[in-house]
């Protein structure tokens, strides 16, 4: 684990005044907000920018961290001292709506996401003998298309703080085997009861929300429940028709191409998108023909290329209402 | 040390989040909330709060909000503006890919 510098990442000395630091915060997340930013790493950029602007917005975490920190250069190996955190209380205000998003490196040194017991750091809230909820985590997952076709069993890995054998409060990697429903869709959220954060004094924990989102593949597109896939077919094929065998998300289908059928010809095979809860539509999935032109790399090839010239009477241009020759 | 579990879940939308539930999962206050739905800014715009009831898209808009506003010290018109252009800039990128084009990144 590598440590990291905040200071470095917004853009502010290290005497920055919380104006300063706000300022800087506010400049860098327009700079790298991955709806509006053109850089290719946005994402991950805007993530380290909310990770520092949460511990450096926060007097408490930042002293904590300055103290770390005078050790230390941006990159090098880092490991939290074991006394980390001993002499600190925080006051258990939340870490804001960066998502959860945080690095190991952060969450080693103030948790992920949990708010009163973070990290190592013994909440002022947990001192006073009474109990309290966890907080509500999130977290975001990447499952596959199929998944929400069939359903599925995913393993995911967190980061959440336990308290240890002294009651101190540690981060602790550990797995969870979520089940993923059919019919899900990206942008949704499954509930997990008491996955959160644990509770204090012994109250219940909080639940975790995890939120869906499918990993890319280059074959289907996804909009809402509708599924968009492209399909090359031959000239042959799409003139004469043909019925070819189609990979889907479900699984192989054979798929008629109608006779006449153009490159870019969207066939909608109904109810064959993202399957839906009852009483709800499932969407559709929508097939995007490709005319691929095979080669005209053999004598073979180009004479029947030559025959098709000579024995139709073909002018796309002309078709379009496009003169001849401009 | 590393233990698994299998767990099921319950997916929002099939189950929806209580104004509690909500306000938990974003870490504010109810008030906050009762405000911002009677603005117009979450929720369907139905009547009674004992029957309202939030989605996937309430909870993902109501915790946007809550960064905007917070971060930025925002308005909350302002941060409803800024998240309705977010979430119709994600729109359209997805509808872009949908229809075959990729999106540029990159000058």
């Amino acid at each position: 684990m590598e440590f990291r510098d905040y200071y470095k990442i917004l853009g502010v000395d290290k005497s920055a005044t919380a104006d300063e630091i706000k300022k800087a915060y506010r400049k860098q997340a327009r700079k790298y907000h991955p709806d509006v930013s053109k850089e290719p790493d946005a994402e991950k950029r805007m993530q380290e920018v909310n990770e520092a602007n949460e511990v450096l917005s926060d007097a408490e975490k930042r002293a904590a961290y300055d103290q770390l920190g005078s050790r230390y250069q941006a990159g090098q190996e880092f490991q939290p001292p074991p006394d980390w955190g001993s002499g600190f209380e925080f006051s258990g205000r939340d870490f804001g709506g960066a998502g959860g998003d945080y690095s190991d490196f952060f969450a080693n040194l103030f948790g992920r996401g949990g708010a009163a017991a973070g990290g190592p750091f013994r909440s002022a809230a947990g001192q006073g003998g009474y109990q309290m909820r966890g907080e509500d985590r999130h977290a975001r997952i990447l499952i596959d298309l199929a998944d929400a076709y069939h359903g599925a069993v995913r393993t995911i890995s967190l980061q959440a703080p336990v308290a240890d054998e002294s009651g101190r409060i540690v981060v602790r990697e550990h797995s969870l085997k979520v089940q993923i429903p059919r019919g899900v869709k990206e942008g949704q959220h499954i509930r997990l009861a008491s996955k959160g954060s644990p509770g204090i004094g012994g109250g219940p924990a909080g639940d975790l929300f995890l939120e869906l989102s499918f990993r890319p593949d280059v074959r289907y597109r996804v909009d809402g429940r509708d599924v968009f896939t492209s399909l090359p077919v031959t000239p042959w094929e799409a003139a004469l028709g043909a019925s070819i065998e189609t990979p889907t998300p479900s699984g192989p289908l054979q798929l008629k191409v109608p006779a006449g059928s153009q490159s870019g010809r969207k066939l909608r095979l109904k109810g064959r998108g993202i399957p839906a809860p009852a009483g709800q539509d499932a969407g559709d999935l929508y097939v995007l023909l490709e005319v691929v032109l095979p080669p005209a790399d053999s004598d073979a090839a180009r004479h029947l290329y030559q025959e098709m010239a000579r024995e139709l009477a073909f002018d796309p241009r002309r078709q379009n209402g496009q003169a001849k020759g401009v | 040390m590393t233990h698994t579990e299998i767990v099921v879940g319950v997916v929002l939308d099939e189950a929806a989040l209580t104004l509690e539930e909500l306000a938990r999962a974003c870490a504010v206050d109810t008030r906050w909330v009762v405000e911002h739905v009677e603005a117009g800014f979450l929720g369907d715009g139905s009547l009674g709060v004992s029957h309202w009831r939030f989605s996937s898209n309430d909870l993902t808009r109501a915790r946007c909000l809550r960064q905007l506003e917070r971060a930025f010290a925002a308005e909350p018109e302002l941060a409803a503006l800024v998240a309705d252009l977010q979430a119709e800039v994600r729109s359209l990128r997805q509808q872009l890919r949908a229809a075959g084009f990729s999106e540029s990144r990159g000058s």
